[in-house]
């Protein structure tokens, strides 16, 4: 039976979806000098439940208090269009990218749901390229981190990789010959609101800037952010062609204030009433990300980085959670206090490094149509690590995926305590 | 004497002979940009350029493997920027500046500078479809002449004027009378055969310019690839368009 807010979903999927149509035949009223494009998408994905963690552990307490994230079948369509125009002796574009997908869950439910990516305007003035609506807007030169992808702050490392949701924004960019410069004003809308969960990380009220230049076989980058709450941080990153198979890049940023998780007053068996974990205004920290991309004669690559995230906890952080996840189930307290103060412990997970220090390492062979890879994230600090294995076909239309990862380390390394053992994922896609 | 030794002494001899003339007449070492700017005519015929390319590769049974669609703007000073059109690769672009490389995705918004060698991979390198010139991006002399399928021709080895270029050795013939381009044979940076090209002209009698250029695999999948000129047109682009950053806003580009 599908769930009571099944008709009011189905009521937005079509208002969004209606208003897709609009916005593409205004777009195709402008200009029809592109046909639209896009792709359809069908993947399923098998999630394999940990054993360990604080999560299992509250659901062998209290079961179905925490249940794991359910296996997945997705049906999505992706549609992109740019319509041009000439308004008044000034030429105007309209970009927009539009998600619609429905996922059915291996437990009988089903969810769809539409969302707009990308609506934005654009115009040149003066010199400059002027930019108004949603967009995505990636920085940065690191492929497993990104420390100053400032504006958008992409999740990396996703098993299947689709266009991100872009960020409101008001954007100026100059471009010389080997010169550009952006100026951007990210979330507007979330101007002056005092910090909660919908102004945190990359939903903060910013002004972000880029410089880059080009010198020959390296790329620079300079950046500086001021955000509302966080102040002001700034980067640095460099790209550097250093052979006709190597490639070295790096990246930092400094900041006086970020976004992070805080337990005040979870430690020990101490129950408390309401999740002690939150996203709080941290104090100062630093990020970098040294890499290297070397591309072999017979089309194999080696990609190894290795980055700091300043803003992840701290080991003494990840030390008294771990005690206080083994205290917990020592208490002898209620199960039912006791299960859920555990499953609050899940919280820090949500990060985009658990550990400060991390090593990646990605391997890939691509012969003609073919795309293997085998990657693995180390966590020196517990030797946690998770290991990912992918193949894909792309053909003329029809692109073919499947890729396996696997949470391990010891017992006690917080990726082991993850809530999920393994993900497998199958996925075809059709683009048109 | 066996076929095979005879044919080595009959080339050891050519080359012989060039580096004579070569050394007799330092000046026949720079005659072949003439040459080269003949043959480059056949497959261009201007600096800034626009080129509809479709490519086409088969399997070793002559089925169709698969098809792409780019839309190529060589530009003068080595800058070249190729649209991939396919729907499997739309929105994906290369800007190529010289020795220094970009991939452009759709979605991610960012440049990603490439290598030389990533450069190269996939069954048709963006080289094979925008290196347009050869007098501009190689060096060489002439080895001789020769006969192709029995009419007669040029023989020039070139030698790559830049690092970045896909192929560090050419080893080229040109038609004696017009020098439209015949046939090449396309090294790679270890010196290994990669591909073979043949020249497909629009009126083989009076030849005005090349129609297809048709790769064969020598290193790995031995397969064909026909990369079909389907459009030329005069096209000088704006300078921003050969900025890495700009392309990664992913702005109309026609």
């Amino acid at each position: 039976m599908p769930p009571k807010s099944q008709p009011l979903k189905q009521v937005a999927l079509r208002c969004a979806l209606a208003t897709a149509s609009l916005v593409l035949a205004a777009g195709s009223a402008l200009a029809a000098d592109e046909s639209p494009t896009g792709e359809l998408r069908l993947h399923w994905d098998d999630r394999s439940p940990s054993t360990t963690g604080p999560l299992s552990a509250a659901n062998r307490m209290q079961p179905g208090l925490a249940p794991p994230q359910a296996d997945a079948g997705v049906a999505e369509a992706e549609l992109r269009h740019t319509a041009h125009a000439r308004l008044g002796g000034q030429a105007w574009s309209v970009g927009s990218q539009l998600l619609a997908w429905h996922e059915r869950l291996n437990a009988g439910q089903s969810n769809s749901h539409a969302r707009v990516n990308e609506l934005h305007l654009s115009t040149d003035l003066g010199g400059w390229s002027m930019t108004l609506g949603k967009k995505v807007l990636g920085w940065d030169v690191g492929y497993g981190f990104r420390p100053n992808d400032v504006v958008q702050q992409e999740a990396r490392r996703t098993l299947l990789s689709v266009t991100p949701e872009g960020r409101p924004l008001v954007e100026a960019e100059h471009f010389g010959s080997d010169t550009a410069a952006t100026l951007v004003w990210v979330n507007p809308q979330h101007l002056n609101r005092s910090p909660d969960t919908n102004t945190w990380r990359a939903r903060e009220s910013a002004l972000a800037g880029r410089w880059y230049q080009r010198s020959g076989t390296v790329d620079w980058h300079g950046f500086a952010r001021v955000g509302e709450h966080t102040r002001a941080s700034v980067g640095a990153a460099v790209a550097w062609v250093a052979a006709d198979d190597l490639e070295l890049h790096a990246s930092w940023r400094a900041m006086q204030r970020h976004d992070g998780w805080s337990g005040a007053g979870a430690s020990g068996a101490a129950l408390m009433r309401s999740n002690p974990w939150g996203l709080q205004t941290l104090g100062g920290a630093r990020q970098w990300l040294l890499g290297l991309n070397w591309t072999g004669q017979h089309q194999q690559g080696l990609l190894i980085e290795a980055w700091h995230d300043g803003t992840a906890p701290s080991n003494a952080v990840w030390d008294g959670w771990l005690a206080r996840n083994a205290a917990l189930q020592n208490s002898g307290a209620p199960a039912a206090a006791v299960s859920g103060n555990l499953a609050w412990q899940a919280s820090p997970f949500d990060g985009a490094s658990l550990r400060r220090d991390n090593l990646f390492i990605r391997a890939s062979w691509q012969p003609g149509e073919w795309l293997c890879t085998l990657d693995a994230l180390l966590q020196p600090a517990d030797r946690g690590r998770i290991w990912t294995a992918g193949l894909q076909w792309q053909g003329n239309r029809i692109k073919l995926n499947a890729s396996w990862r696997i949470y391990g380390g010891p017992a006690d390394s917080v990726i082991g305590q993850l809530p999920q053992r393994g993900v497998a994922l199958l996925a075809a896609a059709w683009a048109f | 004497m066996n076929p095979i030794s005879s044919r080595w002494t009959q080339r050891l001899a050519l080359a012989w002979l060039a580096k004579l003339l070569m050394l007799a007449s330092p000046a026949l070492a720079s005659d072949i940009t003439p040459l080269l700017k003949d043959a480059d005519r056949y497959r261009t015929g201007a600096d800034n350029l626009q080129v509809e390319t479709q490519v086409t590769v088969l399997n070793k049974d002559g089925s169709v493997d698969k098809e792409r669609r780019y839309t190529v703007f060589a530009q003068a000073q080595h800058k070249s920027l190729v649209l991939m059109r396919s729907p499997a690769e739309a929105g994906q672009k290369v800007l190529m500046l010289g020795d220094d490389f970009w991939l452009l995705l759709p979605g991610s918004a960012r440049a990603l500078r490439i290598t030389p060698s990533q450069k190269l991979l996939g069954d048709a390198s963006t080289g094979d479809i925008a290196t347009m010139s050869w007098a501009e991006d190689y060096t060489g002399s002439l080895v001789g002449e020769e006969s192709c399928e029995g009419k007669p021709c040029l023989h020039l080895t070139l030698t790559a004027a830049r690092k970045g270029l896909s192929y560090q050795r050419i080893e080229l013939w040109l038609g004696k009378a017009r020098h439209e381009p015949i046939t090449a044979d396309l090294y790679v940076l270890s010196d290994k055969l990669a591909k073979q090209a043949r020249f497909i002209l629009d009126k083989p009698a009076a030849p005005t310019m090349v129609t297809e250029m048709v790769l064969l695999d020598q290193l790995s999948n031995h397969k064909e690839t026909r990369v079909r000129y389907v459009a030329r047109s005069n096209r000088q682009v704006p300078e921003a368009w050969l900025n890495p950053m700009f392309l990664a806003r992913n702005p109309a580009l026609d």
